[in-house]
């Protein structure tokens, strides 16, 4: 039926669009006095009638969601600075300084990244001491499973930047996935540094 | 706009014209990124009927489309640190109301969709024989929406229920305008198809 044209040659799908979306005729003089027109038109108003006074009906949230939604939000606020994986046993906390850490070591793995540190030096020639101060580079966002990471790092001269900004981007997630069982929202990865390729 | 002062939460809360409400939108989103729960919850009072709209067609019952909304708001909660402000809030929450309908777990049910209008109680009072074939059509209208194939579902609910734009099915599902007026045009004539051997 919706492949066929009328008589009058308007196309059966026009007038199905026109009586679905209430909209106006695009040839009003022609629909006034086509009987075709008119009859296929009022079977359809008919058949649509159901939907249209479903989509006039105001329709309301329980009021018991919006009390619901905020109890769990305030379930997962009351650890703001941690990961929350749960689980049918207990739950797993995971500080967010250890997420920032994972990203950072990370990051590092990639080849042509060194991560930007204070006083311009990087980690493959930090001390521990300086490592530790590390996490100023990469800070991490965490609501409940999710996180977002920003993530700072030099990278070797001669690199592609945006290469491996997207290497370092696809590792990380990989990583944060795979060894600490959250689900990264977003990485975001500011370049600082350029420095000397390692020889 | 400056959150800072007492009582802005309250004001926000009675915001209606379109404009005003986009731009308290972006401070209550600044601040519940931040952590703070009354803004978002302010967010939630704003969006939960629409969200819920939706999620009743896409599902075509009541406690699915409440268990939905539930948990996309508090995935939402989970991922707003990774919120750009790119899309209005509205628009990223239908997103995610709407993956969260194509996930469901459609658990056996042994009963029909509920509509939520006069239109429940007919059933159970004596009617007359219209009373009662307009019940069957409702009922029967529902069923087929929730029916539809998933990706033909979205559109028509968005449009129908919804009434976004083409350009607006777009955003929400990550297609383009023509795919989405394409789709559109699929499930009409499914559904159209649906409401002719229901005569």
């Amino acid at each position: 039926m919706s492949d066929s044209s009328l008589p009058c040659g308007v196309a059966y799908d026009d007038l199905l669009t026109q009586v679905a979306d209430g909209a106006a005729p695009p040839d009003s003089a022609h629909q006034r006095t086509c009987p075709y027109c008119r009859a296929l038109l009022a079977e359809l108003e008919t058949l649509w009638r159901p939907v249209q006074r479903l989509a006039a009906e105001d329709v309301r949230a329980p009021s018991t969601l919006l009390s619901a939604v905020m109890a769990r939000v305030s379930e997962l606020s009351r650890h703001p600075w941690h990961a929350v994986i749960t689980t049918e046993l207990g739950e797993t906390r995971i500080a967010a300084r250890v997420i920032a850490a994972v990203a950072r070591l990370a990051a590092v793995e990639v080849p042509s990244v060194t991560l930007a540190l204070g006083g311009g030096r990087t980690s493959r020639d930090s001390s521990a001491a300086e490592v530790g101060r590390a996490q100023a580079a990469s800070t991490v966002g965490v609501a409940g499973s999710h996180v977002v990471v920003d993530v700072a790092i030099a990278v070797e001269m001669g690199a592609s930047i945006h290469t491996v900004a997207d290497q370092v981007r696809d590792h990380l997630t990989r990583r944060v996935a795979d060894q600490v069982g959250l689900t990264p929202a977003e990485v975001n990865v500011d370049i600082v540094d350029v420095s000397p390729a390692a020889t | 706009m400056s959150v800072g002062r007492e009582g802005w939460l309250d004001r926000a809360a009675h915001v209606r014209d379109a404009e005003s409400q986009a731009s308290w939108e972006r401070a209550l989103v600044a601040q519940a990124q931040a952590g703070n729960e009354d803004a978002f919850e302010t967010l939630v009072r704003w969006h939960q009927d629409r969200a819920y709209g939706v999620a009743l067609r896409m599902t075509g019952h009541t406690e699915d489309a409440k268990d939905v909304v539930q948990d996309a708001l508090v995935y939402a909660w989970e991922s707003l640190p990774g919120f750009r402000g790119e899309s209005r809030v509205g628009t990223w929450l239908l997103r995610i109301v709407i993956n969260r309908c194509h996930n469901l777990r459609r658990a056996a049910r042994p009963t029909v969709a509920l509509p939520v209008d006069d239109a429940s109680e007919v059933a159970s009072v004596p009617g007359t024989d219209w009373q009662v074939v307009t019940k069957h059509h409702y009922d029967a209208t529902v069923r087929a929406i929730a029916a539809l194939p998933f990706d033909q579902r979205a559109v028509l609910v968005l449009r129908t229920f919804d009434g976004c734009t083409h350009a607006e099915i777009g955003r929400i599902l990550g297609i383009t305008e023509g795919t989405a007026k394409v789709r559109l045009h699929r499930a009409r004539q499914t559904l159209d198809e649906q409401l002719r051997e229901w005569r």
